[in-house]
């Protein structure tokens, strides 16, 4: 009878340790990994401006909470709260595309000069007065 | 009213008065939870905001994904089940700083008053801010306290407890005219 409830008492205590161990693995889900993934979309930065600018919804659609990469030209590089942030403007129009970066990518970041045409990946996190980024990197082919 | 034609307007306006107008794309946005069970807080670097130094109106708006959490799985909660940022996606607050045009150097604590847009639900609100007029900025601080019931936000049952009932909010923005 002792074995039994020894037995079931085992059991028991295993699945809750299992239990706990999924919960705490989700509850520390890690946020995606920028370098190591693969952008869904490559734009410029032309042609992601055009098409917020033109249907607002369809863009966030399409780009909103996705991993992409952007082409263009620097047009800024500050430094607010110690986050870099890089922007990209296309030379035509007023809004612009804010990159918060990451801050592993700081120091690379501080390499580039207004003027520079570079790849910045990251989330796209919809559209202001400009599109906004976030979880930003720089791409080795920039370097 | 079309959102392209509402960007339009704000652009133009902006353009129109822009001697007047102070902006800052770099604002600083955070709340702030406290329960028993955990503490909550999320990070938005990239608010908008214009102050028009005529009238003492001020305009924020702020995009919900742009809020970073601590956790992944906090962020994912955030967006998907509690603010829905796939159907409300901005944050707005329209108001404006009472006796803007009479503040002095002595004057450091200025009251705002407005209607915050959260969730789609829209709520009156004041809260006190520190502001700093300088030569070329316009700095706005302070913190104000949000009802979540207010704003028609459901937390589950489950979660209940992990979530304040009342959110304290901190904002710091440094206005540059705009040129």
């Amino acid at each position: 009878m002792k074995t039994k409830y020894f037995k079931i008492l085992t059991i028991g205590l295993i699945l809750i340790i299992i239990c706990l161990f999924f919960i705490l693995k989700l509850y520390n889900k890690p946020f995606i990994d920028i370098k190591n993934s693969k952008a869904r979309i490559e734009v410029t930065v032309e042609n992601i401006l055009f098409e917020f600018q033109s249907n607002e919804r369809l863009a966030s659609e399409k780009y909103v909470d996705n991993l992409i990469l952007i082409k263009g030209e620097i047009a800024d590089i500050s430094i607010s709260n110690g986050n870099t942030i890089i922007t990209l403007k296309d030379k035509n129009d007023i809004s612009s595309v804010i990159c918060q970066m990451l801050a592993e990518d700081n120091l690379n970041a501080l390499k580039l000069e207004k003027g520079d045409e570079i790849i910045i990946k990251g989330i796209c996190t919809g559209y202001l007065l400009d599109i906004m980024m976030v979880r930003c990197i720089l791409t080795k082919d920039n370097f | 009213m079309n959102k392209a034609f509402i960007v339009i307007l704000f652009l133009v306006s902006i353009q129109l008065f822009s001697q007047e107008k102070y902006l800052t794309k770099e604002g600083y946005i955070s709340f702030f939870s406290h329960s028993l069970v955990e503490d909550i807080k999320a990070d938005n670097y990239q608010v908008l905001s214009v102050i028009d130094t005529k009238t003492g109106e001020i305009g924020v708006q702020l995009l919900m994904k742009s809020f970073m959490f601590k956790k992944a799985l906090m962020q994912e909660h955030f967006n998907e089940s509690y603010i829905e940022s796939y159907k409300y996606p901005k944050a707005t607050l329209k108001g404006y700083i009472i006796n803007f045009n009479e503040l002095d150097a002595q004057n450091t604590t200025v009251e705002i008053k407005g209607v915050l847009s959260i969730h789609g639900v829209e709520k009156e609100m004041t809260a006190l801010a520190k502001i700093e007029v300088l030569k070329d900025q316009i700095n706005l601080s302070g913190t104000f306290m949000v009802e979540v019931a207010d704003f028609n936000i459901n937390i589950p049952t489950i979660v209940r407890n992990n979530i304040a009932k009342t959110i304290k909010v901190t904002f710091d923005l440094q206005h540059k005219p705009y040129k």
